[in-house]
């Protein structure tokens, strides 16, 4: 397959992936659309030497985290504030459990998770959040399954902090 | 599978999410891959041309002066104009072209991104070639000043507020890079702690 055909099948099958990556990097939607053209270019341009020793997914995933992850290196004053899914886990719970009131905010309660966090965690949150299993994970990050796994069971508590007191109806998220 | 937030799964939020088709024609890929060298290479050029500058003004007040050592001093300051050019090439020119996100897992990818920064940080004096400003300027200003020592009043206004500009950027500039520094090391350490916990 050519370049270009290996590419419009990526952007095809992984678009909205791609779209909603590029949001867990950076908010504002300027930089944003920046960041994800620049992610696609770079797409475009590395099938160039795509050889198959992984699957598309896999490499599409590579290649956008490293363009993202190289996009939050580069804001060096917002990268010293990170933290890592075990201090957000160590952190008291109680400013973060006030409820979401509709969907909207439930969303931006995840995002304002996700931006907090180091981009290594940040990708594998991403991961989870986009319902990839720990070996995918791994093959993307390089990190072993059994410690995406563990990382996995940490967000999933961190998560089920900020979201296990509300409910969801048709109206949206409302305290139980 | 049942979720495993029944309430309210995040994962259902983060997906509903609305999304742009956001996808680039190959047209505009190519463009747009040439918008990018081109803006690397205008800087290049134009850090290139500001090296080029800079030797010219060394070179002009080398003809001007005779002493041999301010002289030694301004070929020093003129050599690292040339390696300033040669730095901007190779960073402008060679790695940004060159720098491709495929083969590497995110891991290795961010680990040696985060060594690059750090290794100019920890080897600032000589990648920016700080050893030849520091001896050129200070071949070509210490004659000056032994020559002034009579009247401490020139030696004051002439000098002074090149030591209190030199002082003040000493004072911002190294603390800045060793702190850069300790913070990058920082991060490649919990790296190398996530890759250690890999390995077992």
């Amino acid at each position: 397959m050519s370049q270009d055909s290996l590419y419009e099948q990526a952007a095809d099958t992984y678009g909205s992936s791609l779209d909603r990556l590029a949001r867990a990097y950076e908010l504002d939607p300027d930089v944003r659309r920046d960041l994800l053209q620049d992610i696609h270019l770079h797409l475009w341009r590395s099938f160039a030497c795509f050889d198959l020793r992984c699957s598309l997914r896999t490499w599409v995933y590579r290649v956008a985290h490293n363009v993202a992850t190289g996009h939050v290196i580069r804001q060096r004053r917002i990268r010293d504030r990170l933290v890592s899914i075990e201090n957000i886990e160590a952190m008291p719970g109680n400013d973060q459990v006030e409820l979401a009131a509709s969907q909207s905010e439930a969303f931006e309660r995840l995002s304002m998770l996700i931006q907090r966090l180091k981009p290594l965690d940040r990708q594998i949150i991403v991961s989870y959040l986009e319902g990839m299993d720990a070996s995918s994970t791994s093959e993307i990050t390089g990190l072993s399954p059994a410690n995406i796994a563990m990382k996995v069971h940490r967000i999933k508590n961190i998560l089920r902090r900020w979201f296990e007191q509300a409910t969801f109806d048709e109206g949206g998220l409302h305290a139980k | 599978m049942p979720s495993e937030f029944p309430m309210n799964d995040p994962r259902n939020i983060w997906k509903n999410q609305t999304t742009e088709a956001f996808k680039m024609s190959a047209d505009q890929l190519r463009r747009k891959a040439q918008q990018r060298q081109k803006k690397s290479r205008f800087e290049a050029v134009s850090s290139i041309i500001i090296g080029l500058i800079l030797f010219g003004f060394f070179a002009r007040t080398f003809a001007r002066v005779h002493e041999v050592v301010p002289r030694m001093g301004l070929g020093l300051l003129g050599l690292w104009s040339i390696y300033l050019a040669y730095q901007a090439y190779k960073w402008f020119w060679l790695e940004r072209l060159a720098q491709d996100a495929t083969l590497n897992t995110t891991l290795q990818s961010y680990r040696s991104e985060l060594e690059r920064r750090r290794d100019y940080a920890r080897n600032v004096w000589r990648k920016a070639g700080l050893t030849f400003v520091f001896l050129g300027a200070a071949m070509f200003v210490v004659p000056g000043m032994i020559k002034s020592l009579d009247a401490p009043r020139l030696l004051l206004l002439n000098f002074g507020p090149f030591f209190v500009l030199l002082a003040l950027w000493c004072a911002i500039f190294f603390p800045m890079m060793k702190r850069q520094q300790r913070k990058l090391q920082q991060e490649i350490e919990e790296l190398g702690v996530f890759e250690r916990e890999s390995r077992i």
